[in-house]
């Protein structure tokens, strides 16, 4: 009698360590494939909070990674291209002014692609545009 | 069992011992009911598989149990450490493709692109202190300077007439301290930099780092060398006049 009881009871300790351990194997899945750019809920977020308050120059910093050869999810590829527009502005200008010709150029032809794939957002980048103009002090 | 007599071992069935010859009594009452005691190893035998055969789910469950534990001691361990073993992930895979990504790097370099070159290093997590990437050392530390001016400055100044600004002192302080910080580290390493391979770079930083500054902030040659050479006030006075005022 006391053995069933001890085997129903580890049983029942058994089920719920598996419950335990399906979701500790779930969350270290997912751990494991976390990447911040691919994420929909940290640095997107932050890109639209930033490019809806006209915070260009911040939205330019975060969308860094995409410089970088990052992979970036369709869904979020708007903020970032907005964003990399802003800040191939704000450096198109260094480059002008240091002599890097074709560097400036590359510049000049990634912001024509960026609005040549984003139809919808000509008035945002007409914004951005203006704004980067204003920063310069000559 | 064994042979009082001399210590052999002896058969319950042997009426004598086979090594020293002598008649056997403890085997006595084996012998003379040899049914009984067949029946009693019968029935321990069965009273043994009967326990046995009683204890074995528990047994099995138990072990289950100790596997179960041990899989959620592992899979927690990954959980909290996924981040570093990402990370070295990453950082093994960088030098597999040194190659492949050396030629990029030279790339961003030539076209002067260093924050291209940060963010590439960045995001593939390339460990610029060890092996093969140990000659990038000192490049990385002026680019981590120049990155932080160029984007404090960038931050600071590009935004929208209608932005919204919570903590524009942030700005101000922000920009003030990576100015100061990458012309004190380039400074500080100068020797260094001088017989660096790289060191035509990082004077095309300094180069860029002084057009930051007078494009974006109005310091030309001589202006530049006036406020590096200010006090704090004066510089965050400078910087409020033209970030926060312009």
């Amino acid at each position: 009698m006391i053995k069933k009881v001890v085997f129903g009871i580890s049983i029942i300790i058994n089920l719920v360590l598996a419950y335990f351990l399906v979701g500790s194997i779930k969350e270290a899945k997912e751990n494991l494939e976390f990447e911040y750019v691919e994420q929909d809920t940290i640095r997107p977020d932050s890109l639209r909070m930033y490019l809806e308050r006209e915070n260009y120059g911040t939205a330019a910093v975060l969308s860094h990674p995409i410089r970088g050869g990052a992979e970036i999810d369709d869904l979020d590829m708007d903020y970032y291209l907005l964003g990399e527009y802003a800040d191939t502005l704000f450096l198109k200008e260094i480059f002008v002014r240091s002599g890097n010709a074709d560097t400036a150029a590359a510049c000049e032809k990634r912001l024509a692609e960026i609005r040549e794939k984003m139809p919808d957002y000509s008035e945002l980048l007409d914004k951005i545009e203006q704004s980067a103009k204003k920063t310069v002090r000559e | 069992m064994k042979c009082r007599s001399c210590g052999g071992e002896v058969s319950l069935q042997d009426k004598t011992c086979p090594y020293c010859g002598r008649v056997l009594t403890e085997t006595a009452g084996h012998q003379a009911e040899p049914e009984q005691y067949k029946k009693k190893s019968e029935k321990s035998k069965r009273g043994l598989g009967k326990a046995l055969a009683e204890n074995i789910p528990i047994v099995i469950s138990s072990v289950v149990m100790l596997l179960l534990i041990i899989g959620l001691i592992v899979a927690n361990y990954i959980s909290e450490n996924a981040y570093h073993f990402r990370e070295d992930a990453m950082r093994k895979e960088s030098v597999k493709k040194y190659d492949e990504y050396s030629v990029l790097i030279k790339n961003y370099l030539a076209a002067g692109d260093y924050t291209g070159f940060a963010s590439f290093m960045s995001y593939h997590n390339i460990a610029e202190y060890e092996e093969p990437y140990a000659d990038l050392k000192l490049l990385w530390d002026i680019t981590e300077e120049y990155v932080d001016l160029a984007c404090d400055v960038e931050e600071a100044l590009l935004h929208g007439p209608e932005a919204r600004i919570y903590s524009p002192e942030n700005y101000v302080f922000n920009c003030r301290m990576s100015i100061n910080d990458f012309y004190s580290e380039f400074k500080w390493n100068q020797d260094k930099i001088d017989a660096d391979p790289y060191k035509d770079y990082m004077y095309d930083m300094k180069k860029k780092a002084n057009i930051i500054l007078e494009t974006y902030l109005g310091l030309d040659d001589e202006a530049r060398e006036a406020y590096l050479s200010d006090s704090q006030n004066k510089q965050s006075a400078y910087l409020e006049e033209v970030i926060l005022h312009d």
